[in-house]
């Protein structure tokens, strides 16, 4: 890896600070599990002088409810998410998000500010640049998107446009079903944006001299349960093909509201409003959540290799919703 | 807009298999860039090659390690960042004075849990690991616990059944 400047965090004013002296430079560390990836592929014209590391800022890595709302800290690991007694009881679904990621040692390392804020993993933007050349593309700022003409059995099927490559964070997309808020520091202060407003086609909102600092989730109400199920190639370590995370208000067994997100079918969280209708007022029985799958892909358009993607979201729609 | 040091760590100290290391942090020999991985200041700096760097991706587990407790992937953590942690590698399994191996390994030799041998070392901490947290766990726990290791010349069953053996032994005992 090429050489550069390590500063530990000693407070998110002290980690501004450096964002502010050295303006687009720097690159934030958490886990390190994406970026190291980054860093020595070279996949980016720009290589960061200088590494921030965020886990040596005290309590930033803490799992508390605070007046009904869950906070994590963004240098929570993923681990401990996934182990967390009050997770587990309160939001079994980002509790079985977290356990999908990668590997044991992956979630010992990788923490939640990383996993929301990690880059693609589409092959044609991390190809490495010391074997011939990393490959300029739309998402890079120069050059059209590979994916269209060539290898895209993993890339987007809904939403794509100058750019196919699908957000691959998992925490995402079950904490988008469950109505999350991300806390963004930067110079200007301090603000709370939902999960699907956090995400561009790019890449995320966040501004060059921001941080992530903490997740809030509001408690459930009393009737409400949630699930995430998650399409791979191999039971671990893969990124998914399809992820569904669902979140239902009922009453009896009548759907009274419901949230439906899909990951790694667009290049942002996919919220699947059709499909959210479909099972609205309805009874939670095999013929709506079968209409509420067709919904949810209504806006699909696969790729050369990619429509297979169609029928494993519907299966994961359907899965989820009668999994209650 | 408040004061800040601005400065790297001059040097770190590593505690590798019970020994105390002190390492600079800088270009000269003898010290290491910050940009240096775990794996890479095991092998090249400390000479300790028993861990292997597979992909250099975090993708394979053939470089885990085991650090103030957990098994993590050392090529995907900065030696820097690991100042004052206990490390365990796969050299420090066996009994220093008499050699004997620890139990995990005499029960991958006695199960021919490998073939190249290259993924044995992140198998053996990975298993150790689960069974110092897990001394009796299931054959799914097992799997669970070593799915981020990929082995390719696949001795996957051998190694559940090695590290299962170990954990009816009390694999865990570091006697």
């Amino acid at each position: 890896m090429k050489t550069f400047k390590h500063f530990d965090a000693e407070s998110v004013d002290h980690v501004l600070a450096i964002l502010a002296r050295y303006h687009g430079k720097t690159a934030l560390m958490a886990g390190g599990t994406d970026l190291i990836g980054v860093l020595k592929s070279e996949i980016l014209p720009e290589y960061p002088k200088i590494i921030i590391n965020l886990k040596t800022i005290a309590g930033m890595n803490t799992i508390k409810m605070v007046d009904k709302e869950c906070r994590i800290g963004a240098t929570a690991r993923l681990a401990d998410i996934a182990a967390s007694g009050l997770i587990q009881k309160i939001f079994p679904a980002l509790a079985a998000a977290a356990e999908s990621v990668g590997s044991p040692e992956l979630r010992n390392m990788g923490t939640l500010g990383g996993n929301l804020c990690q880059d693609t993993r589409c092959w044609y933007y991390r190809y490495p640049d010391k074997m011939g050349g990393r490959i300029p593309c739309y998402r890079k700022g120069k050059g059209p998107c590979h994916a269209v003409k060539g290898e895209n059995r993993y890339h987007a099927i809904i939403g794509g446009k100058k750019c196919y490559a699908v957000c691959p964070s998992d925490m995402a997309i079950a904490l988008a079903a469950l109505d999350a808020r991300v806390k963004i520091i930067g110079p200007g202060g301090s603000r709370l944006v939902p999960i699907l407003d956090f995400y561009n086609v790019l890449c995320t909102i966040l501004n060059p001299d921001e941080m992530v600092t903490e997740v809030r989730i509001p408690e459930p109400g009393k009737n409400t349960v949630q699930a995430f199920y998650k399409n791979r190639p191999r039971e671990a370590v893969d990124f998914a093909v399809v992820s569904v995370a669902v979140r239902l208000e009922r009453t009896g067994d009548v759907c009274k509201d419901a949230c439906i997100i899909l990951g790694a079918v667009a290049p942002v969280p996919y919220r699947a409003v059709a499909a959210e209708e479909a099972v609205r007022g309805r009874r939670l029985h095999e013929i709506h959540a079968a209409d509420a799958a067709k919904a949810a892909v209504k806006d699909a358009r696969p790729l050369s290799q990619n429509a297979y993607k169609i029928e494993i979201a519907k299966t994961l729609v359907k899965r989820a919703l009668l999994s209650f | 807009m408040i004061q800040t040091k601005n400065r790297q760590k001059k040097a770190i100290t590593l505690t590798v298999n019970g020994n105390l290391h002190k390492l600079n942090i800088g270009d000269q020999p003898h010290e290491i860039s910050p940009s240096y991985t775990l794996a890479q200041t095991l092998r090249e700096t400390l000479g300790l090659t028993g861990t292997k760097v597979g992909c250099d991706q975090g993708a394979c587990g053939s470089c885990t390690v085991i650090m103030d407790g957990k098994p993590v992937l050392s090529c995907m953590t900065l030696a820097i960042e690991c100042h004052g942690s206990k490390i365990t590698t796969i050299e420090g399994l066996a009994d220093s004075i008499t050699g004997k191996l620890h139990p995990v390994q005499d029960s991958f030799v006695k199960h021919s849990a490998f073939q190249c041998g290259f993924c044995t070392p992140g198998i053996i901490m990975a298993s150790k690991s689960l069974l110092d947290r897990d001394p009796s766990p299931d054959p799914h726990h097992v799997k669970e616990a070593l799915s981020g290791h990929y082995c390719r010349c696949i001795s996957h069953y051998q190694v559940v059944e090695a590290v299962m053996d170990a954990a009816d032994k009390g694999g865990q005992a570091d006697e």
